[in-house]
């Protein structure tokens, strides 16, 4: 998962990495609040790139700047997603800004090591501009991915060659020990003397290394308000994701492309899908819990008038997984909408009778179902 | 070059053959023609429905002369399976389990590829020869014998394609599920190779999603073999929000990069048809197949 800034720059703290001292506000109260030295910088925490051209990322010399800040940049939307806090941090001058990260290669199968001398842009950016940006292939292995900075940074100037190495070796280090899968320190600020601080941190965690990652687990656990989709999937076992807030037609479906599918061609078609959902059929096990948490979440949705079941099924039991969906759906009294079942798989048969006599329809063609879900919204 | 063709005389071992879903898709495998020929566990000794089990790969090869490998354990022991095989020298090693954490998928893709074995996974419902046998579970009202080629990274996209193109008719020469991780053993570039020179299959539809690089890498590889065959392409979550992982690990998009438009614009590039939704995939690829046979 891409954690937000604050929480990488914690998990960078924890591994004793340095970045400017900050504090996390969730609401615009200041007063009382724990605060780092000014000036500031007010930083929007969100998941998405070009905070700063949003002007979602603004200094403040006073505490009335910072207010006014705060109240500007806190529950502003930035590519569909809400500002819900804001990084608090000491304004840091007299650096230089400077580039590193480590990333994947799948193809490969190595760590990409990438630096450049001059930062604070754009990846892409600097990836444009001929000699900017330099990159390396190693095995992920600590000494393979020291060699590989050792040899980047040589022949820059000295202060950031000592910086780049010293910053190099230790994320080098974070990366492999806590399993990240991209880490990118842009700007990274480099002092005269040579010395360095992470100006902005993105980390992508690896959601299936947390069972063996303690530190990062206690980290997330302390903020799992701020990661919903992360912790839905580790706490209920399914993948989920509200896609439109405003959306009409809830979903209960199985598979990650195929879900993904369905909410493109129902937007394709006009509809409004109000959720994303990988419910995984196979870990049901003839318990109707996940359904009803599933449904429970549905039912949030203020704008949903109809329940889509769709589910495409090479093993699961087509029959039972009908009665657990009833029993489930009776468990969940707040969500008042029709059914429309799109069933295909193994006692499909067995779905269908039982469903038929409950008055929920069932298609095995999808083109039909969505017609079904159509005839409800009008 | 990769060569994942398998038939009905493949020797096949599954790796943790006595959990439950080892249990049920031996079966089912074997029902559909899959040449299972041994099983692996920790509770060696004794059988599965008379399929001997082994401790280890090693003495399952040395017993069976197995080729391939299905590996139905949990993502904490999949790397160690995956080593297990390897070093028992098995050459086809496909890994359903979801959730490999991905440090270690780095690990296996590079142990299998020093190896020269093909690694397919992991998070897939694996692959088939149509009529022949298949690895994992592909749903068998998907698979009939027929010239179209598939490579897919979602299983439930692929059954519900396959489903369809099976209903009207249009069946599958081999059918690979690469699976929806980052970090995976066989990526859609690297099959086309063997998809060019593999006689049974006339055209080639690829299922892909947002996120990484695999269909750019893909369309790069058409243009560099010279692929002559029909290409199709369908690309879920063209409307998916930027910087969240719909389900699958692999599609997570940052700003444009591994996004539906490249994507599509650069297997365009190559020559590749590519549907905007699985109705005019199926009535293309129904097209396609009804010229063909008038030819």
């Amino acid at each position: 998962m891409f954690l937000l800034e604050h929480d990488a720059k914690s998990l960078l703290a924890l591994h004793g990495a340095p970045a400017p001292e900050g504090a996390l506000l969730e609401n615009a109260q200041i007063a009382g609040a724990q605060l780092p030295p000014a000036p500031w910088v007010v930083k929007a925490q969100i998941a998405a790139g070009g905070r700063g051209k949003a002007g979602l990322i603004r200094t403040a010399k006073t505490r009335d700047d910072l207010q006014s800040h705060l109240g500007a940049i806190l529950g502003a939307t930035h590519k569909g997603m809400a500002v819900r806090a804001c990084r608090i941090e000491s304004q840091v001058t007299n650096v230089e800004e400077t580039y590193l990260s480590f990333t994947l290669d799948p193809v490969s199968a190595s760590v990409r090591v990438m630096l450049a001398a001059r930062g604070g842009v754009e990846i892409e950016a600097l990836a444009a501009t001929p000699g900017a940006l330099k990159s390396a292939l190693a095995a992920p292995e600590p000494a393979a991915l020291n060699a590989a900075v050792d040899e980047l940074t040589r022949g820059l100037a000295p202060h950031i060659a000592r910086a780049l190495n010293d910053a190099g070796h230790q994320l080098a280090r974070v990366f492999l020990t806590a399993e990240l899968s991209l880490l990118e320190i842009n700007p990274l600020f480099v002092r005269p003397d040579g010395t360095w601080l992470a100006g902005d941190a993105k980390i992508v965690t690896d959601d299936d290394a947390m069972f063996r990652q303690p530190k990062l687990r206690a980290l997330l656990d302390s903020r799992a308000s701020a990661y919903p989709e992360a912790h839905r999937k580790e706490r209920f076992g399914c993948d989920y994701v509200v896609v439109d807030p405003e959306g009409e037609i809830g979903l209960l479906t199985t598979g990650a492309g195929l879900s993904m599918m369905l909410i493109d061609e129902l937007r394709a078609l006009g509809l409004k899908p109000y959720n994303f959902l990988d419910v995984r059929t196979g870990g049901l096990r003839g318990d109707p819990a996940r359904l009803v948490n599933v449904l429970n979440w549905i039912a949030e949705g203020p704008r949903v008038r109809v329940l889509f079941v769709n589910i495409f099924a090479g093993i699961t039991d087509l029959g039972e997984f009908s009665r657990l969906l009833l029993e489930a759906f009776a468990q969940v009294p707040k969500l008042k909408v029709p059914i429309v079942a799109r069933l295909v798989g193994t006692n499909l048969e067995a779905a269908r009778e039982f469903l038929a006599a409950r008055n929920v329809p069932v298609s095995t063609d999808l083109e039909e179902a969505i017609a079904h879900v159509r005839r409800h919204l009008a | 070059m990769i060569d994942p063709r398998i038939d009905r005389t493949t020797g096949v071992i599954v790796q943790g053959i006595t959990g439950r879903a080892g249990r049920m898709h031996t079966r089912l495998m074997r029902e559909y023609g899959t040449h299972i020929v041994a099983g692996v566990s920790p509770k060696a000794g004794g059988d599965v429905d008379g399929i001997p089990v082994f401790a280890n790969c090693k003495e399952a090869v040395a017993a069976t002369k197995a080729a391939a490998s299905v590996l139905l354990v949990g993502a904490e022991q999949l790397l160690s399976a995956i080593e297990d095989a390897v070093h028992a020298g098995i050459r086809l090693i496909v890994t359903p389990t979801e959730g490999m954490p991905v440090h270690d998928a780095l690990r296996a893709r590079r142990l299998t590829q020093e190896a020269g074995a093909t690694w397919i996974g992991a998070s897939t419902p694996g692959m088939a020869v149509a009529g022949e046998a298949k690895l994992g579970f592909l749903p068998e009202a998907a698979l009939i014998p027929g010239p179209l080629g598939i490579m897919s990274k979602s299983g439930t996209l692929s059954y519900e394609s396959g489903f369809r193109l099976a209903q009207r008719g249009v069946g599958t020469s081999i059918w690979i599920g690469v699976g929806g991780d980052t970090v995976k053993g066989t990526r859609f570039a690297e099959l086309v190779p063997f998809y060019a020179a593999d006689v049974k299959s006339e055209a080639l539809l690829i299922i892909g999603e947002i996120g990484g690089s695999e269909e750019e890498e893909f369309a790069a590889a058409l243009t560099a073999h010279r692929f002559a065959k029909p290409v199709f392409a369908l690309i879920a979550g063209r409307s998916s929000p930027e910087g969240v992982t719909m389900g699958h690990a692999g599609a997570l998009v940052h700003g444009s990069r591994g996004g539906y438009a490249a994507k599509k614009a650069a297997l365009e590039q190559a020559r590749a048809t590519v549907f905007g939704s699985l109705d005019d995939m199926t009535n293309g690829i129904v097209a396609w197949h009804a010229a063909r046979a008038t030819r």
